[in-house]
């Protein structure tokens, strides 16, 4: 009789995750370096054009960027379906903490609010600026104001969804986020309300293009959205394959 | 390390966000000194001062309350997060009170850049004022909760609240009293 | 509520608790949404259809602050309430004796209303934000603002009657709201639909400064969140003792 050694194999990480969570995770990044490049690059909305110029210039600013501004947005009303998608996925981890569904209703609801008037309404503005050359001066010069307005201004919804987002980080015990992205929340909701003076301002660092409230903000959001989006790799990783589907 | 490596994180990005809020304040302020100091004298100072005094007092208190955790006391843990919180509610209304006060004399938002500064710097401070009242609020929960007490719990709170007066004291400094 | 000791690590405590959170934003924002309607100087009396547009120039003219301070605490706070809709949508979820169909529907149309008040909100914003613009342009806006204010009641009707068919069909021997508030809901709904002729027309009691569609409209809203509060509040507690988290 031979004496075997029993050799213990290493342990294999069993495939992580589940692939339909893995399909919807990675439209999230896609679409976001696709809003990335369509807002800063393409449809000169990030950093926005400034709030005191003179009617005149505001046309011009359609004018001379009437091209991109229609593949921009054009691009943007063609796959705003990501930031849907990009917003269910979170929704989805939250449902998996131990905090239950209200709070991931309300980060779906606060970013689906947000849609509207916080990202298409610029989109549909510009559009609509730029689909009619000739225009009355003043009426473009209103379709900046408005769209411009809504897209630095929309405040409460995205509010709604950080905080919705913090306090279910705070309460989960099943970690599926760390717990400081809860407080990097919190800090886009100071963005928020550092915000809340381009209503009041034409020029200086609370305007809608200003260093405060819109600079600023725009970086954290950054922050906030890559970290977001890190965990969420890792939380679908960490889902097992065989967890059954939530309620 | 006390506390809590996630309110740390809050904690020092808090003060690197603020400090990117003071630094704008000090570009804006290098570039027209003459109207942010003529503003500026419509200031208070003296109800600076007593913000100042109200906010530190609380901050005392809530250092004496993490060393009552420490020491194995609750009860008076309990009782100086009380009075420390007490302090924070008194800072809140007489920030309430300076505010109407300077709404009544005309100087709002639009008066000047350095307004616009003074209200979103002080009301931004006021929230995370808010925010601590809610955190102690918290620690004075788990504080009485025999399961729940940790040390570490109230030495994160206290951090934060700690961090709250910091960063007053850099606002009473760059509004108040640079002139 | 006093959670007990034994379940306060329980994922369900933690549902308990991230409910109760959301269903107090009622109280805390409702105080604050009372503060900025008594600080627009157009809610109390409402604001005429009737004016010519320099008129409603004018007015925004001289109440450029207040109508800022109004509405920009409605942006930053206004969608709070989509955590209050998201409990009820849970406590429809725990209705035994129907599918979830009602909720989710309650949950949509929610989010869709909570959306249009964030679009109105924006128009009256913009008017306000540069008050010399041409009147003709400030009475567009000022029209575009209280028409989505006051006239699309079809998402917050839709709310209403699926909570009250969910209480309708909720048959259990515990069931989750009282049967009465299936007859309030259906109360309000009806009471909030006359306002949709708002956007028609423009003197009466239909007209969106009049009885029906701005006391009327409004003070239903008003009373429901007041009422469904306590109601869920109630729901809340049975819950809790339900499910062992609450004695």
């Amino acid at each position: 009789m031979t004496d075997t050694v029993e050799v213990a194999s290493p342990p294999t990480t069993p495939k992580a995750g589940k692939r339909d969570v893995w399909i919807v995770f990675f439209i999230a990044p896609a679409f976001y370096t696709a809003f990335g490049v369509i807002f800063f690059a393409l449809t000169r909305t990030m950093p926005p054009p400034r709030p005191d110029i003179t009617t005149a210039q505001m046309v011009d600013f359609f004018v001379n960027h009437e091209t991109t501004i229609q593949i921009g947005f054009g691009l943007l009303i063609l796959i705003i379906g990501g930031a849907g998608i990009a917003n269910g996925i979170v929704m989805y981890h939250m449902k998996r903490m131990s905090t239950g569904s209200v709070l991931a209703y309300s980060y779906m609801g606060g970013m689906a609010v947000g849609a509207l008037p916080g990202c298409l309404l610029v989109a549909i503005c510009f559009l609509t600026a730029t689909f009619r050359p000739g225009r009355d001066p003043e009426l473009m010069a209103f379709l900046y104001d408005l769209g411009l307005l809504s897209y630095v201004g929309s405040l409460g919804c995205f509010s709604v969804a950080y905080f919705a987002f913090a306090i279910a980080i705070l309460y989960d015990r099943n970690e599926i986020f760390p717990k400081w992205l809860a407080y990097i929340s919190v800090w886009q909701i100071v963005t928020e309300i550092l915000a809340v003076p381009v209503f009041v301002s034409k020029a200086g660092p609370f305007a809608w293009n200003g260093s405060i409230a819109f600079w600023m903000g725009t970086v954290i959001f950054g922050i906030w959205l890559s970290c977001v989006i890190v965990f969420l790799k890792k939380a679908t990783e960490l889902e097992p394959v065989d967890s059954p589907p939530l309620d | 390390m006390p506390g809590d490596v996630h309110m740390w994180v809050m904690v020092l990005g808090d003060l690197a966000i603020f400090g990117a809020y003071f630094i704008i304040y000090m570009i804006y302020r290098t570039m027209a000194p003459q109207e942010f100091l003529a503003a500026q004298q419509h200031l208070n100072v003296t109800v600076g001062v007593v913000n100042t005094v109200v906010l530190l007092t609380s901050s005392w208190f809530i250092a004496r309350s993490v060393l009552a955790a420490r020491a194995g006391d609750p009860e008076r843990a309990v009782r100086l997060t009380y009075l420390g919180g007490a302090f924070g509610v008194a800072f809140i209304g007489i920030k309430g009170y300076e505010w109407s006060h300077a709404i009544a004399g005309g100087y709002t938002m639009p008066s000047s850049d350095f307004f616009m500064f003074y209200y979103m710097l002080t009301g931004v401070h006021v929230f995370h004022v808010a925010l601590g009242l809610l955190i102690l609020g918290i620690v004075v929960r788990e504080l009485r909760n025999p399961r729940k007490r940790r040390t570490s719990m109230v030495e994160s709170g206290a951090t934060y609240w700690h961090m709250v007066d910091l960063l007053w004291i850099v606002i009473f400094g760059l509004l108040y009293v640079m002139r | 509520m006093q959670i007990l000791a034994e379940a306060e690590d329980l994922p369900k405590a933690a549902n308990i608790k991230t409910q109760l959170i959301s269903l107090w934003t009622v109280p805390v924002f409702g105080a604050i949404y009372v503060i900025a309607f008594v600080a627009f100087p157009g809610f109390l009396p409402p604001m005429s259809p009737n004016l010519s547009a320099d008129q409603v120039a004018a007015f925004y003219q001289e109440h450029t602050a207040a109508i800022r301070f109004s509405m920009v605490t409605y942006d930053l706070l206004g969608v709070m309430l989509i955590p209050f809709f998201m409990v009820i949508v849970v406590q429809m979820k725990r209705m035994p004796t129907q599918s979830h169909v009602f909720a989710y529907c309650y949950l949509t149309a929610a989010v869709s209303g909570a959306t249009v008040f964030a679009l109105a909100n924006i128009f009256y914003l913009v008017a306000a934000f540069r008050p010399e613009r041409n009147p003709e342009l400030t009475m567009l806006l000022n029209d575009m603002a209280w028409i989505t204010f006051i006239a699309p009641v079809g998402m917050i009707v839709g709310q209403n009657l699926l909570l009250g068919l969910a209480v309708y069909f909720d048959r259990g021997p515990n069931p989750v709201f009282p049967r009465w508030v299936g007859h309030f809901s259906v109360a309000t709904a009806l009471a909030m639909a006359p306002a949709a002729l708002a956007s028609i027309v423009k003197t009466g009691p239909l007209a969106w400064d009049g009885l029906l569609s701005f006391w009327l409209r409004n003070g239903a809203y008003a009373a429901f969140l007041i009422v469904m509060f306590f109601v869920v509040r109630g729901a809340l507690q049975r819950q809790a003792v339900e499910e062992g988290v609450a004695a």
